[in-house]
């Protein structure tokens, strides 16, 4: 679903989609697969699961997929919510509107505190048949 | 790193290398990098020295853009990055000049007590510590406060905790800027940032952040270590974290909100992590006024830590701190930014000087100075990996003209995340550290690996380069036994 790229003292992920929709989905779930894994003695139980609609605006893509990012780690720090499941409705250069279910953070362990996703070095861009996306995570 | 950063570095002397102005169309300044050869190989292999051209863009800024030998890959801005900004000549502040972590810094404890004496009881010590010092990601502390309360430690820093009872105004004066940098507005701080930093007092956090039992085994200067109270074998603690999410959140919001900042201001920038509006700005005035209130509660957070710490091993040790002589030596932020005058073409000015990853290093006689440390200069703490060294330095009138008054943080990553996680075996790795006698305890596995002392650069080469360059001196040196990760 990702890949990672070397980066000195951070985290730097790729991530590859069909659609653009995808693209954002997919980032989502890799930032939060890096952050925590599921405990197998929790595997059994089912999520008791929260959902939550995110809406957010911006003047650029790139500048949406941040916000984007940084909006679901600031919600899932106040919340202590692991998200895993994300569902795009509405996406485009300016706009997104997204369902998103999240768990309790003590179902999880938690391996990687991730402070943000930033600008340095993101890369969104549309390749002949699918989307590609690259950002760091400050950790 | 796949490929070598292929930019000029001209050598301005032993441990100076210019990046000149010429070398990207935007620059308004050149870069120096402070460096011997040997860690100036290592600077090629990563993006930092780009991004030590990159901060130069900054419009206002005085003189250079500033790496210092810790120098590594960051965001926006390189770890080790120091930049100065006129305020009078369209000066800028910029969050990523600071990062997401406000106010990480470092505090160094003495004790009185003997590493002979109490060698036995390191192991019981650091489990203590441990258990008592809540640590790890998304870990939550003891301290609950109101959200009066927390509006109240987000202006007065340190001393909120001073005056809960958990410590002394000895502590405060040990603290840069006493433990609270005046002009911290709570109206600035969003509720998310609240939230985020809610029930995180106290707390260590993960990553790079620790706590180390040390013990000091060289000294460099008699005299002030004499003055400090230091002597070989004496043993120390100390304590590395920062403003936990309530710091993050706030660089979130203005690095989103100065985003606009870049058209309004007709401010033109190579890394959009550089985001920056002007400091007499609004946006400006306002980061500034939320960036003090985090780094108000991260000194609030370290004061906590220290109390905590000193709780710990009255336990352990049946004997109150005081008999344990654990007084704070100094406490340092090296992720901040901060107005300080200096001398710009022979005449005083303020300016706002960016550390993202640099310590201050004001030299004896400095007014921000308390009386204690007028003589020798400000104590700089820079922490070494868990395998090798860290020191007790102190600033400098040097640095105060070259560098902004600023120095080294640590000794600076050599090896990504992954590649450690890749090449290190845990096992091994510990067992290597307890035959050099360091006992580690952390909550995850994986940070022992990323946090490896092969991840970094030799800090006992960068404290060289500092010290020669004249940038800070060196005083004493410690060597870890006992490390608490996150």
């Amino acid at each position: 679903m990702y890949e990672f790229f070397e980066h000195t003292a951070d985290i730097g992920i790729k991530v590859k989609a069909k659609t653009l929709k995808e693209l954002f989905q997919n980032a989502a779930l890799a930032m939060f697969d890096i952050i925590a894994h599921k405990l197998p003695t929790t595997q059994h139980l089912s999520p008791k699961s929260k959902t939550y609609i995110i809406k957010q605006e911006a003047d650029t893509l790139d500048e949406l997929f941040i916000n984007w990012l940084n909006e679901l780690l600031s919600l899932s720090a106040t919340k202590d919510l692991i998200f895993f499941d994300v569902r795009i409705h509405k996406l485009n250069d300016k706009n997104l509107q997204a369902t998103v279910a999240a768990s309790p953070v003590e179902n999880y362990e938690l391996n990687t505190e991730i402070k943000a996703a930033t600008y340095h070095g993101l890369k969104l861009k549309r390749n002949k048949s699918d989307w590609q996306a690259e950002v760091i995570f400050d950790v | 790193m796949s490929e070598l950063w292929q930019g000029p570095l001209e050598k301005i002397d032993d441990y100076r290398w210019r990046i000149p102005k010429s070398y990207k169309p935007g620059m308004r300044v050149p870069g120096i990098i402070y460096a011997n050869e040997k860690l100036l190989k290592d600077i090629r292999y990563d993006k930092a020295a780009e991004q030590v051209a990159n901060v130069a863009f900054l419009p206002g800024i005085v003189n250079a853009s500033l790496a210092m030998p810790d120098i590594h890959w960051g965001y926006g801005f390189c770890i080790g990055g120091v930049a100065a900004t006129d305020p009078d000549n369209g000066g800028v502040i910029s969050p990523g000049g600071v990062g997401f972590d406000i106010n990480c810094g470092v505090r160094l404890l003495k004790t009185n007590l003997q590493f002979e004496e109490v060698k036995d009881q390191i192991k019981e010590l650091v489990y203590a510590l441990f258990s008592d010092v809540p640590a790890g990601v998304g870990s939550k502390g003891d301290i609950r406060v109101s959200s009066k309360e927390e509006k109240e430690i987000l202006v007065k820093g340190a001393r909120w905790v001073v005056e809960k009872g958990f410590g002394t105004e000895e502590d405060l004066e040990c603290t840069e800027e006493y433990g609270a940098i005046q002009g911290a507005d709570p109206q600035a701080v969003s509720e998310r940032a609240y939230d985020r930093g809610k029930s995180q007092s106290g707390t260590l956090g993960s990553g790079n952040h620790f706590l180390e039992i040390q013990v000091i085994d060289q000294l460099y200067n008699r005299d002030i270590c004499d003055g400090l109270g230091l002597d070989l074998g004496q043993i120390m603690v100390m304590i590395h974290s920062g403003s936990r999410g309530l710091g993050y959140q706030v660089c979130d919001d203005y690095t989103r909100s100065m985003v606009h900042c870049l058209g309004k201001y007709n401010i033109s920038l190579p890394d959009r992590q550089l985001v920056c509006a002007p400091v007499n700005s609004p946006e400006g005035k306002a980061y500034l006024a939320a960036m003090k209130c985090a780094a108000n509660y991260a000194w609030a957070n370290r004061q906590c830590l220290m109390y905590l710490v000193r709780k710990t091993f009255e336990r352990v040790l049946a004997m109150s701190w005081e008999k344990l002589g654990m007084y704070l030596i100094y406490d340092v932020a090296h992720n901040i930014a901060k107005i300080e005058k200096y001398k710009v073409d022979g005449s005083e000015k303020n300016l706002c000087v960016h550390r993202k990853g640099a310590t201050r290093a004001f030299g004896p006689g400095n007014p921000a100075l308390p009386a204690r440390y007028q003589k020798i200069g400000q104590p700089v703490i820079i922490p070494g990996d868990m395998g090798r060294n860290s020191y007790l330095l102190v600033g400098t009138e040097k640095a105060q003209e070259d560098t902004f008054g600023s120095t080294c943080h640590g000794a600076g990553r050599l090896k990504s995340r992954t590649a450690a996680t890749r090449s290190i075996d845990v096992n091994v790795l510990l067992k290597e550290l307890e035959v050099k006698g360091i006992m580690v305890k952390a909550s995850g596995r994986g940070t022992i690996a990323e946090e490896a002392p092969q991840a970094y650069k030799d800090v006992n080469e960068v404290v060289d380069v500092v010290h020669n360059a004249g940038i800070s001196k060196r005083v004493c040196r410690m060597r870890p036994l006992g490390v608490i990760k996150g």
